[in-house]
């Protein structure tokens, strides 16, 4: 190709790319950028009042910041419980349905995949009224099985109200990765199995020794995505609990709506939000490197 | 090193539900759709095969796509499940027996390597599982990759090798246990034409190496001929012909066997047979030949009469001289040792194969040339079962 031809091949490229380029640089570069760099003032929405260069100091007091401290700790907990059940459950169901025939295939694949298509509002005022305090159905079934005597206050009581949550998210957060690991082990050329049972493996060997490694990648990104999902989760705090009772719902995302846009205090809010970019990067970045390993 | 015998086995693959009502016609006769047999129980792709395997022997299945000569490998392997019959190994019944406990090793066409393991975990993967210690293994894996010449690979993934090598690491991990019988799936079909030649040489020394009884599928006709002990001619889940390369190529059993055996294909003339007393005659396009006395003996023993028949002659045997069947040159193909020259003949196209130093000259198109053919080398078929009426 003359240098002519490949200066404009070149030109038309990077045209092509200026409309998402501009999007990319304007709604993600930039805020990012901005979000790193008011992490180091205190900057408020006081127009009137300059903001002011306050080095490390926001870092400094999130870690004697109870509440922060609180919501970090209930995050971790929503991750190490949320993202290892997702990967397990889902990798159970596709594994019992992938090889099903299509209809019933598609009948699973819908029931599962419903609520994340579903509204997240709507879900989880669904939700909401299931853990009714009077009327759920929750209490409805255990007092009436006898499990329990009186009714519980399932989001009011701290001992309760965070694993009301993950179990809300658990369900939305199955659909994907089930549909995403039938379609991975759908994938998995039937040779290599049949292969494997020649050389004598059983169900099981064939599964973890032939399988498992082919679909390892959909694995990654499955655990990738839903950790990512678990560190950010806002939206069934915001609706439900509002970090409440007493914290015991409260989560750093929530925590870093509440800094931001409550109390206007953009600086903290930004440099809790640096720390949960930095702790999904150094989780994301053991799961590459550990599944890259396998 | 085992025997291996297959009593009217039978391989139907039913209908999923709602599938039947769409492919049944209003007739309740069976359907016939590209090789498969279409009936009420479902698509048949094997029946009636009955064949014994010597220990030790290298069978080859042979066919065109969908004649059901994997389908049939894939249920020796425990693959695929067989519908009817019976499946022996060394004199064991094994229908109902798993593939790892049939002590069977099987070469897929597309080698089927573990991608995810070395070439020494791929060949060392079946003796893992069984448990043999770790010292063995290592011998065992280093011998085999010794006699395939793929030492130098071991440490390599299935992705860093070409073609001929992952096909030498496929065979490697089949001999590495030594099983009772060894399956072999159309091995050389992804190789190139030179590679095909070479790995099948290979094939043949192997074989001699380990000595084990083989079954080879193939569609390429060289490969059954030049490896084969015994060779199965199959066509529509059935059985053509069973018989060693030179009796198969000899003495077609049929007209689908005479057609697909051989290279270039026979070449086949609507002809008539005439018996005279104890005599056999074939007359084509005014030409006459006598059938050789073992032909006339095998026609008297079936008491064979005068008929309209398809003949068949090999283009190899067929001779250019001044008398016999005319024919209008089409095109002439220079192959270095011979001539293939492409005639027209009784309204036939017809190939007749002439060696480079019997030529009298060149061959043009249009030019009438005359052939004849020996009696010991025309096939006589019937025109109604397309049988060859020696049989």
């Amino acid at each position: 190709m003359s240098p002519e031809l490949r200066r404009r091949e070149t030109v038309a490229g990077y045209l092509f790319l200026l409309p998402s380029l501009i999007f990319f640089v304007g709604f993600v570069v930039i805020p990012m950028v901005m979000c790193v760099v008011t992490s180091f003032f205190d900057a408020t929405m006081d127009l009137n009042t300059p903001d002011k260069f306050i080095w490390f100091d926001n870092y400094i007091e999130l870690w004697q910041d109870p509440v922060f401290l609180k919501g970090l700790t209930n995050t971790l907990i929503i991750v190490l419980v949320s993202v290892p059940f997702t990967c397990i459950f889902s990798l159970w169901v596709a594994s019992a349905i992938y090889k099903m025939r299509e209809g019933l295939l598609s009948f699973f694949r819908i029931v599962f995949y419903l609520p994340v298509v579903t509204g997240s509002v709507a879900v989880t005022v669904v939700w909401k009224w299931m853990y009714n305090n009077y009327y759920g159905i929750f209490n409805y079934v255990l007092k009436n099985t006898g499990i329990i005597s009186k009714n519980i206050n399932w989001l009011g009581n701290p001992q309760y109200a965070l694993w009301c949550i993950i179990l809300i998210l658990l369900t939305t957060s199955v659909g994907q990765p089930i549909v995403l690991y039938v379609s991975a082990l759908s994938n998995v050329d039937n040779s290599l199995v049949e292969a494997a049972e020649v050389d004598g493996a059983t169900n099981t060997q064939v599964f973890w020794r032939i399988k498992w490694p082919q679909i390892m990648p959909t694995t990654l990104y499955i655990l990738i995505i839903t950790t990512i999902n678990s560190f950010q989760c806002f939206a069934l705090i915001q609706l439900l609990t509002s970090g409440g009772p007493n914290y015991a719902t409260e989560t750093v995302m929530y925590y870093i709506y509440y800094t931001a846009f409550k109390l206007y205090r953009f600086g903290y809010g930004n440099a809790m939000g640096v720390i949960l970019a930095i702790f999904i990067g150094i989780l994301s970045a053991v799961q590459f490197r550990l599944a890259r390993e396998k | 090193m085992a025997t291996v015998q297959l009593k009217n086995i039978k391989k139907v693959y039913p209908y999923i539900s709602g599938e039947q009502k769409k492919s049944k016609k209003k007739d309740d006769q069976p359907q016939k759709k590209i090789n498969l047999q279409i009936t009420d129980e479902g698509v048949v792709a094997v029946q009636q095969f009955s064949l014994d395997i010597a220990d030790k022997e290298f069978i080859v299945l042979v066919g065109p796509s969908g004649c059901g000569k994997s389908t049939t490998l894939r249920m020796v392997a425990g693959l695929e499940e067989i519908t009817d019959g019976e499946l022996l190994i060394d004199g064991k019944l094994v229908n109902d027996i798993p593939p790892k406990d049939r002590d069977i090793a099987m070469v897929f066409q597309n080698y089927a390597l573990y991608p995810h393991m070395t070439v020494y975990e791929n060949m060392a993967f079946s003796l893992k599982l069984r448990h043999v210690p770790k010292a063995e293994i290592d011998k065992k894996v280093r011998e085999a990759a010794e006699i395939l010449d793929i030492t130098q690979y071991l440490n390599r993934k299935p992705k860093a090798l070409s073609g001929g090598q992952r096909q030498r690491v496929a065979i490697g991990r089949a001999i590495v246990r030594a099983p009772k019988v060894m399956l072999m799936d159309e091995p050389l079909s992804n190789l190139d034409a030179k590679l095909r030649n070479e790995m099948r040489a290979e094939i043949i020394k192997l074989r001699k190496r380990i000595d084990t009884t083989f079954i080879y599928v193939t569609h390429d006709q060289t490969e059954a001929m030049t490896l084969g002990d015994r060779i199965v001619i199959m066509k529509d889940g059935y059985i053509q012909q069973i018989g060693t390369p030179q009796e198969v190529f000899n003495h077609p059993a049929n007209l689908f066997v005479a057609g697909f055996i051989g290279m270039p294909v026979m070449n086949f003339f609507d002809a008539k047979l005439v018996r005279e007393g104890s005599k056999y005659f074939v007359e084509v396009g005014g030409y006459r030949q006598e059938l050789s006395p073992d032909k006339e003996e095998r026609l008297l023993n079936h008491d064979v009469q005068s008929q309209e028949i398809t003949l068949g002659v090999r283009p190899e045997h067929t001779d250019v001289n001044d008398e016999g069947v005319a024919a209008r040159v089409d095109v002439a193909e220079m192959m270095g040792s011979s001539v293939h020259l492409h005639v027209n003949a009784e309204g036939h196209d017809v190939i007749i194969i002439v060696p480079t130093v019997d030529m009298k000259g060149n061959y043009e198109m249009g030019d009438t040339v005359h052939f004849s053919f020996d009696g010991k080398v025309a096939h006589v078929f019937s025109k109604e079962t397309e049988k060859n009426l020696e049989f």
